[in-house]
This record gives structure tokens, sequence and C-alpha cells, in this order.
């Protein structure tokens, strides 16, 4: 008896030590806190000087931590992996990056090249000097002026270490001979300089000592509608108004801040936007798509994007580098089958990579059948091939791949072609891409606006995404050709011979274009999806 | 007892240096890198070199451990590739979560196996225990993900009492807290008290069918007045050794109802860090998770030679 | 009811015959193991001529009609590529129950002998062997599985070995502890004075009399293993589509509980049932064998 008492004592010490060591890190805990609610406490301030319209937000957004003022609460599926805007290449990171950063000049809601940074800019009788003339007054957030200086250290530094150091390959110098003036020399005609230099925020312009300082990974200094706050696991990434942005004459933004908050997992992401725990969410699975366009207090925006999915075959590997083997398999599938079973009808079916909302580039062009197996049959014939297994390489990371291969394997079935599906996470998707260990890779390209980013890097002898070893003499020379073709329509018919030859060749076989799609609260205005997937809040207001 | 305890906490090194090992073998051997992962879809060899030897990942594998090694041994386990953040910086920050969601958790499982456990061994055999058994063989067959997902599309979706995702630290109001608790510490809570109520019963039962209990029933004793006085004092070891081991890997944060709730603990820490060879980060929380289990289960050894010194010979 | 089963001195006399075959009339006295039983029996059957009891082809993709509810066409209802539901589960029977087996096997076959010969011999092969299981052990067991699938590739080969790898120190350390208490009876200390070879002590002696916690530890690792299968599908991992795993058939089918829940409802209770079966099957050996043991690290097998 004696004995059993020591084991309770025993026992309720060891409780009270685990209540201790929770509490020490709660501690900790609130220490992180007593920060974040310090900023929000000062921000609330602010705002209660001009208290009209905001007592009403807190009351829709039932669950939503949001304090008193227009915060927007925006849910992203993926995390994203650092905010240096020049050394990511993930799209969560962007989506943020996008309201604190600016680029020189900036697609517009139709995808042509609007003012940003720069208010006009001069093209040479030659083409090959452009002189960008910096709109005044504009600030980073740290209260420093905008100068040109800054738009070439940023240039400077994105060839030197940044991702996108090849979207300069035209670009001979560049300078600033004033604070004003920025002139960029080029080695030839580059018709789409703008897009390439200026076309998403991975090429944005930044303050040359949050660089020097270390901090840009962790807390970005821009020029964009939105100042950067805090970022912790808890409460995501904050962003707050900037006050002194150089659209405030407009009254931009109207949002006192933007909360980005990361749900991983799909299906609660969307539940999280119908019970109003949050206000816009990045994507909705397409099973959802129909049913969250019907429901009350949501809405779906959706248009047609700039986007492609694709599968290439392995062309280092016989028999793919057979082109009527490729022609075969592409003849074999259905696109609206694919489409259909992948996007729930949320996207259009394409032979080609440019989809029929971007007018200006567009070229109908659909040489394949649709499931047709008798054609298929017939080249696998004549090429003498039969018995055929595809090492076909997904990713559960881009769920719709999956899906989609299941639909291909069970078409090409129908022709003797067996495929084997390799699932694997990304990382390792793109080591084995990398490596060639492959029989057919399936992807899609979002974003691009400019032909030449939809086929250079992809399907030129000499292009940094020709993994699946196209190589084909006279692609090369029109692509080479319309990079340096500065007359529109002249552009337009080189682009329009090299994809269907691209197209002929099935360097690729183009599955579909889907629609981008983005989901907000009603009480959300001012906001709409974008063809190329910039996810903008300047005009964003709430209630 | 010090002997003991030096012993213990030699073999607990020993066993943190060589997980440190295999973890640090492991990612490496994974094909990728965070190199691979920065650059995205494109490849550009020359670019891939530079940024590879900026991280330091060109050197040779065992001095690339050596100087992380060095580092853990003086306290600092590294900064992260994907964003440069110190490690300890991360894991620190998701530690409130985690252990709150463990601790919660726990809790609930304790409340549920505890009665239920106690209850259908005294009444073994009775249509309470089988009902009991039932309810707890579905608890375990239940994967996390699945009852998550019911339990928001009950309680968020359809009835809007809870919310649906997101953690809310204490010191932002106690309701918010709990009210974002609730959910991911059920969906643990209930599964890892199937177990332990599993646990209960077996120990509970047997200490049932030991002599005293026999002599104690003998003696006129009413049948909860042995439970209180004999059974219970006798069955406690066990059950606080599975209490241990539950703790030991909730505090290592669960992956998969982190995924699912959102919530920002260790789980996902470590999942995101695998899926893009963020080697510091995930080597950083495997120790630190590895450490966790086994100093519970030191505590529990401890607590176990002091209520048995037959353990310290065993 | 077999709570007076054999003590140590039975051990000693016990001839391995009659000892087993108390087993299995205790076993069938146990109304619930043997309906466990009777379930793994039908599973196991399923699992065999899966391909040939199922209606249509596991990947027999008809886009029009999915998502549509339980019909006489139908019985399980179709996926979201318009699969039939009931056919998949049943050919998914085959892997789950591979993954279970195998996975628990290839612990069985690795984890024993490590217990057997740190058991046996103790000191410095006894310390070495158990510190690199105490390093398994305390790894994170899902972290442990996915970075060991990460570096094989996917696979439901793969993902066997990865879960198997994860319960390999519960079965050394389970064989461990009993071949310490075995070692310490009479008629091994008997057998050892008589001059008999470590091999034939370990393998005639020790080996059968721990077999009781081994097994039952078995049947619940079984268990275990399938559900880790659906973790591991729940990340992305393990079973290869289009073949249908019942984890994987869960994990997809939670994106479709509102518009479709029977994708996940049946693959959900096949899991339940055998699981349920594996885990009564499991308390009758235990029962049956050794009432006095309890597997405390049963309660490991949760996180993978």
């Amino acid at each position: 008896m004696r004995k059993a008492k020591t084991r309770w004592r025993i026992t309720i010490l060891l409780l009270a030590l685990a209540l201790a060591a929770a509490a020490c890190s709660e501690g900790e805990s609130v220490d992180v806190g007593e920060e974040t609610t310090t900023t929000t406490t000062a921000a609330t301030t602010e705002t209660t000087a001009a208290p009209e319209g905001t007592t009403e937000a807190p009351a829709e957004t039932t669950a939503a931590p949001a304090p008193a003022e227009a915060v927007l609460i925006a849910a992203q599926g993926s995390e994203p992996d650092q905010l240096d805007p020049h050394m990511t290449s993930a799209y969560a990171s962007f989506q943020v990056l996008e309201n604190v950063y600016d680029t020189l000049v900036q697609p517009a809601a139709d995808l042509s090249m609007e003012p940003a940074l720069a208010e006009s800019w001069e093209i040479s009788d030659d083409n090959l000097t452009w002189t960008f003339t910096l709109r005044s007054g504009v600030k980073f957030h740290n209260g420093r002026d905008l100068v040109a200086q800054d738009v070439v250290y940023s240039f400077e530094r994105i060839i030197a270490e940044g991702l996108n150091g090849w979207r300069f390959g035209a670009v001979d110098t560049i300078s600033a001979p004033d604070d004003a003036t920025v002139v960029m020399t080029l080695t030839q005609p580059s018709p789409n300089l703008l897009v390439s230099i200026a076309g998403f925020k991975g090429m944005a312009i930044i303050p040359e000592e949050i660089v020097t300082d270390g901090s840009i990974g962790t807390s970005p200094v821009g020029t964009g509608p939105f100042r950067f706050v805090s970022q912790s696991p808890d409460q995501g990434i904050v962003l707050e108004k900037n006050p002194d942005y150089w659209r405030a004459g407009e009254g931009l933004p109207k949002l006192d801040g933007i909360q980005f908050v990361q749900i991983p997992d799909a299906g609660t992401k969307l539940t999280a936007l119908r019970t109003g725990e949050v206000h816009w969410i990045d994507t909705v699975p397409p099973q959802d798509i129909e049913s969250l366009s019907g429901e009350d207090g949501v809405t779906v925006g959706r248009v047609p994007g700039g986007d492609y999915h694709y599968f290439a075959l392995n062309q280092n590997l016989p028999p793919f580098d057979d082109v009527r083997v490729r022609q075969a398999i592409a003849h074999a599938i259905n696109r609206e089958e694919i489409a259909e079973a992948a996007q729930f009808g949320a996207a259009t079916a394409n032979q080609a990579a440019i989809p029929a909302s971007n007018a200006a580039w567009y070229l109908d062009y659909a040489p394949f059948g649709s499931g047709d197996a008798a054609t298929a049959q017939g080249l696998l014939d004549e090429a003498g091939v039969s018995g055929l297994t595809i090492d076909f390489l997904v990713s559960s990371d881009f769920p719709e791949t999956v899906t989609q291969a299941q639909v291909i394997s069970a078409e090409l079935a129908a022709v003797g072609i067996t495929v084997e599906i390799t699932d694997v996470d990304f990382t390792t998707w793109l080591d084995m891409q990398g490596n060639g260990e492959f029989g057919a890779f399936m992807l899609s390209w979002i974003g691009n606006i400019d032909p030449d980013d939809f086929y250079y890097a992809q399907h030129h002898s000499d292009g940094g995404f020709n993994f699946q070893g196209y190589s084909n003499p006279d692609v090369d020379a029109l692509l080479d050709g319309a990079r340096v073709e500065t007359d529109q329509a002249a552009r337009k018919a080189l682009y329009d011979q090299a994809a269907q030859l691209i197209v002929d060749d099935a360097s690729y076989i183009y599955l579909y274009n889907p629609d981008n799609i983005n989901a907000w609260r009603n009480e959300v205005s001012g906001y709409a999806t974008r063809g190329d997937n910039a996810i903008r809040f300047v005009e964003a207001s709430l209630g | 007892m010090s002997g003991f305890l030096v012993k213990r906490i030699l073999q607990m090194l020993l066993a943190l240096f060589g997980v440190s090992i295999v973890v640090f073998a492991l990612m490496h051997l994974v094909p990728g890198d965070p190199v691979r992962v920065a650059l995205g879809t494109r490849f550009d060899q020359d670019l891939y070199d530079a940024l590879r030897e900026r991280a330091g990942l060109d050197q040779p594998l065992i001095q690339q451990y050596l100087s992380w090694l060095g580092g853990v041994l003086t306290g600092d386990l590294g900064v992260s590739f994907r964003n440069g953040q110190p490690v300890t910086t991360l894991i620190l920050e998701r530690l409130p979560a985690t252990i709150t969601l463990a601790l919660a958790a726990l809790f609930i499982a304790l409340v549920v196996a505890l009665p239920a456990g106690i209850i259908s061994a005294v009444r073994s055999g009775s249509g309470l225990d089988y009902t009991v058994s039932a309810a707890s063989q579905v608890g375990i067959s239940m994967p996390d993900f699945w009852a998550g997902v019911m339990y928001i599309l009950i309680f968020s979706l359809t009835l809007g009492w809870l919310p649906s995702s997101g953690y809310s630290p204490l010191s932002e109001g106690v309701v918010e807290w709990a009210r974002h608790l609730i959910l991911p510490a059920l969906t643990i809570g209930l599964i890892s008290g199937s177990i332990i109520t599993r646990f209960v019963r077996s120990a509970v039962l047997e200490a049932l069918n030991q002599d005293y209990v026999l002599t104690a029933r003998a003696k006129g004793l009413s049948e909860w007045q042995i439970v209180r006085r004999h059974v219970l004092p006798n069955a406690w070891i066990p059950i606080v050794t599975v209490v241990g081991l539950q703790l030991g890997f909730l505090l290592g944060g669960v992956v998969v109802t982190e995924v699912i709730f959102a919530w920002p603990g260790l789980g996902r820490l470590a999942l995101t860090a695998v899926k893009d060879r963020d080697f510091t980060v995930l080597q950083g929380a495997v120790l630190y998770i590895a450490f966790m289990f086994l100093a519970i289960n030191l505590i529990v050894d401890i607590i176990y030679a002091r209520l048995d010194p037959r353990v310290r010979v065993s | 009811m077999s709570d007076q089963a054999p003590a140590t001195d039975d051990r000693l006399a016990a001839k391995p015959v009659s000892r087993t075959r108390e087993t299995i009339q205790t076993l069938m006295a146990n109304r619930l193991a043997v309906a466990g039983l009777v379930v793994l029996t039908i599973l196991v059957f399923v699992g065999i001529f899966g391909e040939a009891i199922a209606p249509y082809g596991i990947n027999d993709i008809d886009i029009p009609k999915r998502l549509t509810g339980p019909s006489s066409d139908h019985w399980f209802g179709t996926d979201e590529l318009g699969r039939d539901v009931f056919s998949r589960v049943i050919v998914a029977a085959r892997v789950s129950l591979q993954v279970g087996f195998i996975a628990v096997g290839f612990a069985l076959v690795v984890g024993v002998p490590i217990g057997l010969i740190s058991g046996y011999y103790r000191g410095g092969v006894d310390s070495f062997l158990m510190r690199m299981m105490d390093v398994l052990f305390s790894f994170p067991a899902i972290l442990l599985a996915i970075a060991i699938l990460a570096v094989l590739g996917p696979g439901v080969g793969n993902a066997m070995i990865a879960i198997g790898l994860v319960y390999t120190p519960i079965f050394a350390r389970i064989t461990r502890g009993s071949v310490l208490v075995v070692s310490e009876e009479v008629y091994i200390r008997a057998a050892r004075s008589l001059g008999a070879g470590d091999r034939r002590i370990i393998f005639r002696h020790i080996l059968p009399n721990v077999m009781a916690p081994i097994i039952v530890q078995t049947t619940l690792s079984l268990a275990f293993a399938i559900l880790s299968e659906a973790a591991l599908s729940f990340l992305g991992l393990g079973v290869q589509p289009p073949n249908p795993a019942w984890g994987r058939m869960l994990a997809e089918g939670r994106n479709f509980f509102e518009q479709a829940p029977w994708m996940g409802i049946f693959p959900g209770l096949a899991i339940l049932f055998t699981v349920m079966s594996f885990n009564f099957v499991g308390d009758g050996l235990r029962d049956a064998l050794d009432p006095k043991q309890k597997s405390v690290i049963e309660s490991r097998g949760q996180s993978a």
C-alpha cells in the first residue's frame, strides 16, 4: 500500500513536469506572439482613426482571426520556400511577392505590357538600344527613393546569380546615366524584351541593402502595394498596406493588409473558404468547381489561362526517336477525355500549345485524331513497333498528372501499348527528368505570355528545357529568326511555322489549356483571376 | 541508480549519434538536392554547379557530415537550404503547436482509454466489454486522414461549430486556442485512445487475476474497492510505459493530421524538408524528434526503476 | 478462460505437438478469433483469385459514368474515372495483404535473428545490435518510411521494405526480451552444460519457447502495416497507379467525400474488417499461447 502511494506521487510529479515543460514552451510562444500582437495593435490604432466601414468586417467572417480592419485572408496550397524573388521558383512565393515587388513594366490584364516602375520607354531605330524612364517619387518600403541604379543592380544580380539570368540572353549592357533613366543595349533585336525582363516577379526590382544585410530571403522590401510585416508558422505571411505606394493617388491599395495562410490539404482549404475562415483560395479542386460555383457567398473566378498540359516522349530512347511512333501516340490519345477526366470540364483540349485566349499568337492547328486507334496502329505497324511499354514519369505533387497518366494508359492499351506509371515526389521527378530516366514525362507550363516562352527553351536544340531531346534544324532556324523579328505579323508567321513542325514532330504531345481558377468570398471585390496566374490584390477590397 | 542513469544516457547519446548518421546518409542518397529544387524545371549545369558550390554541397560527404556534426555539438543546427533561417528557430517556433497538440491528444486519449479499459476489464466478457472492444477496433482501423476529413465536414462545414484549420496561440485568447485545437486533438486522441484502451484492459485484466485480488475478494471487498486499491496500483507500470511511448511520438509531430488541419507542427516541417531536400532542417528535426522519443522513454524507465528495482538489472 | 495456461515448468516438459494442439483448441474456443480467421481466409482467397472474381477490369475507365452511386451494375459505385469500385476493392485485397505479409515478413526475418543473437550472446554484440535498433526505433516512423521510399524509388515492393524496416526493431526487442528470460531457464542451462552447440540451443530450445510473443506481435503488426500503406498513400507514396490498394483508394476517396462517399467508404470498410480480423486472431493467440505476454511495443505501430 505504501508503495502504491509512492507510485501515485511519482505520476503526479511527472504530470506536473510535463505541464511545466509545456508551460515553458508556451512561454516562448507568448514571446513570439507578443511581437506580432504589438504590431497588430499598432496597426489597429492606426485604423481606429478612421473607424467607418471597418466595424462590419468581423461580423461577416465569423471564425477568421482578423482584426477590426480590412485584412484579407488568402489561403495558399503550398508554402513559399523563401521570399527572395530572384532565387525562388515556387509559385507560392510569387503569390506573395506579386503584391510586394514591382517590375520595370508589367503584364496588364490582357497580358500586353504596361508601364510599372518605368513610366515610358523608347526603342532606337536599329532596335538595339532601349531607354526606360522611371516613374518619379517611387519609394521602397524602407523609405528610400527608387533610383535607376537599383534597376541596374537588380538585373545584374539576376544575371550573376539568379535563376533567370538566361532571360537576358540578348542584353549586352545595362546602365543608369541618371537617377531616372535605364539604358539597355542589345546584341540583337529582341521584340519580346519586355516580357523577358518584366513578365513576372522573378524579375523584381530590389534595393541592394536587403541583399547586403542578408534579409531578402526572409523579409522582402519592395516598391509594391503591400509591405512585408512578418512570417510565422502560426500566422503565415502578414503584409500591410504601403501608404506610399506609387498608385496611392488612386486610393490604392484599398486593403489594410493581407494575411497569407498555408493550408496544404486542398479539401480543407476549400472548406475554410466555404465556412468563411478565409476570404480567398488559390485553387479549387476540379471536381468541386461546379458545386462551388452554385454556392451562395462564394465567387469562382475562372478565365482561360496561358497554361498548357503536355507530355513528351524521350527521343534519345528508341523507338521514340521514330517520329511515327510519337505520332501514333498523339493520334491514339483522346484529349477531350483526358481534359474532362482531370479538369472536370474546366479546360479546353488543344493539340498545340498556345490557347485561343491568347489571340495575338493563337494558331488553330489539329493534325491528329482523337482516340484514333486505326491511324495509330497503322503508324506503329509502319514503324515496325509492337508490344511497346512506356515508362511514364508523373508526380503526385501534381495530382492531375497522375490522373491523366491513368487515362492515357487506358487509351493506349487499345493500340497494344503498355503504360507503366512512375509516380514520384517532384524533386525526384526533376532529378529523373534531368538525368533522362524516363520514357515519357508529363507536366504543365504556367504563366507563359510570349511565344518565345512557349517554344524556345522547350524545343530549340539548345533549349534549357529540352529534356525530350528534340532537334530539328528547321525549327531552330525559325525560333532564332522569330526572336529577332520586330515585325509582329512576320514574327507570328515564323512562330506558326515552327509550331506546326513541333506539333507534327510530336516533340511535345500537347493535351489541353486549363482554366485559371481562384475562388473568394463575395465580400471581396476588385479582384480578378488573371490569365498569367499572377495574384494581384492591389485593387481588391473587403466589405 | 546513478550508474544506471549514466549508462542509459550514454546509450541515448549513442542512439542519437546513430540517428544523425542514418538521417544524413538517407537524405544524401535520395535523388535530388536543395539546389535542384530551387532551380525548378529549368536545368542548367553551370548554374547548378555554382549554386551547389555556394551551398557547400560540392564538399565530400564525410566533410559535410563532420562540419554539421561539429555544429550540432556546439548547439548550432545550421541554417535551412531553403530560406537561410536557422534550423533551431524553425524547430522552436513550431514547438508550442506541436506540444499543445500532443498533450491535448494524450489528454483525450487518457480520458477515453482509462475508464473504457478498466470497465471492460472488470466487466470482461460482458456486452459492454465487446462494445468497447469493437469501438477501439474501429478507432485503430481508422486512418487519421479519414477521421480528420470527417470531423471537418461534420463540425466545421455542416454544423459550423469549429474552425477547419490552423492554430491559434494561447496568447490570442483561450477560446480561439481551444476551438482550433479540438478537431486535430480529437483525430489523434481517439486513435491513441483506442490503442491505450487495449493496454489498460489487458494490464487490469492481468492484475485482476493475481492472488492478492482473490484474497481481497475473499475478504469481501467490493469490486471497485479492489480495482482502486489493488488492481490499479499494479496495472500502472505497463500503462505508464505505453503512455510514454505514445507521448514520445506525439511530440515528434503527427505528419498526416498536421497536413489535414494545416497545423503548424514539426511533422509538416519535416515533411516539407524531405520533399524539398532541405537536408539541414530534416536532420535537425529528426534529431530533435528522436531525442524527445528517447528522453521520454528514459523518464519512463526511471519511473520503472524507482517502482521496481529489478528493472535495473534486466 | 485461458488464464491457467502454461507456466514455466510446463514449458520445460511440454512437447511442441501437444502445445500446438492445446493452442489451437483454446483458439477455436474463442468465437471472435474464429470469426477473424474466417474473414482472413476469405480475404486470402479473394486476394489470390481477385481478377477472376472482379466483374470489371481495374483500369476500365469510363469517364461519362464517373462518380455514380452504387447500383446493380456497380455494387460499390464508380470512382472519379468511372472505374468499378467493387472490382478495385476486390483486386486491391492482394496488394494490401501483400503489403502486410511481406512487410511484416521482412521485419520478422531481420528482427527475430537480431533479437535471438542479441539476447543469447549479450555483451558487446547485444549492445551494438540494440543501439542499432534504438536508432531505427527512435527515428520518426513515417519519415523513415518516406526517406527509404525516396531512396529506393516508389513502388509497392519498396513500400513493403520501408514499412518492414520500421517494424524490425519491434521484433528484435520482443525477441530479445523473451530470450533473456528463457536463457535463464533450467533446461537451457542443462542443455548448455551437456555441451550442446549454440546453434542447436538457439534453434531447438530457445526459438520454440519465444515464439508466442512473436506470433502475437506478428498478427498485430499485420494490421498496422496495412494502415501504414494508407498513410503513405495519403502522402502520395506507396502503390503506383493504376494498381489499387485500399489505402490509396481511401486516400483518393477523401477528395470526393461529398460527391461520392462510396469511393472511400468501401475500401475503408475493407481495411476495418481486415484489421479487426487480424486483431481478433492476435488477441486469441495471445490468450491461447501466453496470457502473461503483453506487447507494449504494439502501440508503436500507430505512427507508421
